[in-house]
């Protein structure tokens, strides 16, 4: 007893304190916790123009985020070419662009008939003068109930029309950087997720405050996870960068681009600035494109 | 033919719109309509008319919700579109010692004059930033940050996480107004 005191005054005086008069034996010396090694931070994604930046003009940039984890927002920088995304926000070229885009392939089938079409009508009712009754010349007339209408509509009408290839390339400009400068528009540098669940993508753009919808763009194929886990929502769309248009980007809270599309869009976009007048219209084959046009 | 019970969403617009057409028939009184002191019910005399208007009212009924939805603003209140921050006490401190890691040798007399026009530095820069306050520069505001004083500058306005009408719910109102969100 009197070594058992003997130890334990030693191990108090080790300073184990109180716990060393415990008569327990004592707990083996817990493993020493694996220091957790930060992994080592992957090299930042950094992405500069393509297309020289003229001075005194100067590239906005953009945060390259990630879709691996919802909270991997910042791997990279991507500068963005001042001449598509940071136009001044001409509002009326986005109503014209998006008033367009409803009303081109608009086919209005309301027809009416006239007084011609109508059935019967093709008698005086009464004579001219001597029966008191005002005078007609037809049942079908458009005073009459039951007659045809004067000037109703006379389907099928088209309202086709086109607005300038350029004021509709200035109108996706105009749109992507109102997105920017709205901070609405968000680089990613690709679109693999971890897994194929819809839910893993509403909780990350609820964690990322990226509201009630994205519109997702990519130039190549989408990846299968994020294909089978958009197909499900209402909220989330993806489109080829091809498909953009002023009318998506207006009804889509947010937008998120990959580094793919962001430079697809800028070569695109930024070729009109450059480009001759068309002697032949560009939707003929043309030897000396960098790539055939597409119409709106 | 008997009468078929509303289901959920008709109920509520029933009540909606029984407050703007009073001469509507009634139907089977659900449990919100109870609540909302539903009237009586017709006689039975009255069963064949009111069939037929029931069918018409409930086929009314699952169309008019997608026009009112249209039409009336959403009251539910939307979410959050940015974190708050508040800017900490010793915030030059923290950000001179982080431009002097990051810049190393290369910092100038006046640290807020640091340049940030290489991507690399930039980056390294506002990301740690961003990890160490938890609040990151957002897009619209990245072209701006050309040196560290800019950066500065924008570590020490405080962000709110609310909307204007949450500002106004929070402030003093006069007695005849109330701001309620629909949940």
């Amino acid at each position: 007893m009197i070594r058992a005191g003997a130890a334990a005054l030693r191990a108090w005086s080790r300073g184990r304190g109180w716990a060393a008069l415990s008569t327990a034996p004592p707990a083996p010396p817990a493993p020493p916790e694996p220091r957790r090694e930060e992994p080592p931070a992957p090299s930042p994604v950094l992405r500069s123009c393509h297309v020289p930046v003229s001075p005194p003009l100067s590239p906005v940039q953009a945060w390259v985020e990630s879709l691996r984890h919802p909270k991997d927002t910042l791997r990279g920088l991507a500068d963005l070419h001042p001449d598509v995304f940071a136009v001044s926000p001409r509002l009326d070229i986005l109503h014209t662009v998006a008033t367009w885009q409803r009303n081109y392939k608009r086919i209005s089938h309301a027809r009416v008939r006239t007084r011609a079409e109508v059935r019967g009508g093709g008698r005086k009712p009464w004579r001219q003068k001597g029966s008191g009754r005002a005078r007609h010349g037809s049942v079908r007339s458009p005073l009459w109930r039951g007659g045809g209408i004067a000037h109703g509509p006379r389907g099928p009408t088209s309202y086709f029309y086109m607005v300038p290839m350029r004021v509709r390339v200035l109108g996706l400009k105009v749109a992507l950087s109102v997105k920017l400068m709205q901070d609405e528009l968000h680089v990613v540098d690709n679109l693999e997720l971890p897994s194929s669940d819809p839910r893993y993508l509403l909780e990350l753009a609820r964690v990322r405050c990226w509201g009630h919808s994205v519109l997702v763009v990519d130039t190549n194929e989408f990846p299968e996870n994020i294909s089978a886990a958009a197909e499900g929502l209402k909220s989330i769309t993806l489109i080829p960068a091809l498909g953009l248009n002023v009318h998506s980007l207006l009804k889509h809270q947010t937008l998120v681009l990959t580094l793919d599309a962001v430079a697809f869009l800028e070569q695109r976009l930024l070729w009109h600035d450059s480009r001759y007048s068309p002697l032949v219209p560009f939707s003929l084959p043309h030897r000396d494109l960098p790539q055939p046009p597409r119409a709106g | 033919m008997p009468l078929i019970p509303p289901s959920a969403p008709e109920r509520e617009e029933g009540n909606s719109r029984k407050r703007s057409e009073p001469h509507t028939e009634s139907r089977i009184l659900a449990g919100a309509e109870l609540r909302a002191g539903g009237r009586q019910e017709r006689p039975c005399g009255a069963a064949q008319r009111i069939g037929r208007k029931e069918g018409r009212e409930v086929e009314a009924g699952r169309a008019v919700p997608e026009k009112e939805e249209r039409s009336e603003p959403s009251l539910i209140h939307p979410p959050p579109r940015r974190r708050s921050y508040v800017p900490p006490e010793d915030l030059q401190s923290c950000l001179e010692s982080h431009v002097r890691e990051v810049f190393g040798p290369s910092v100038p007399q006046d640290w807020q004059q640091a340049p940030l026009q290489e991507n690399r530095l930039k980056h390294r820069l506002l990301a740690r930033l961003a990890a160490e306050l938890g609040h990151a520069v957002p897009n619209s505001q990245l072209h701006r940050m050309r040196h560290a004083g800019d950066v500065l500058g924008f570590y020490r306005s405080p962000v709110k996480d609310g909307t204007k009408i949450d500002e106004l719910a929070a402030a003093e109102l006069p007695p005849n107004l109330k701001i309620i969100w629909q949940q």
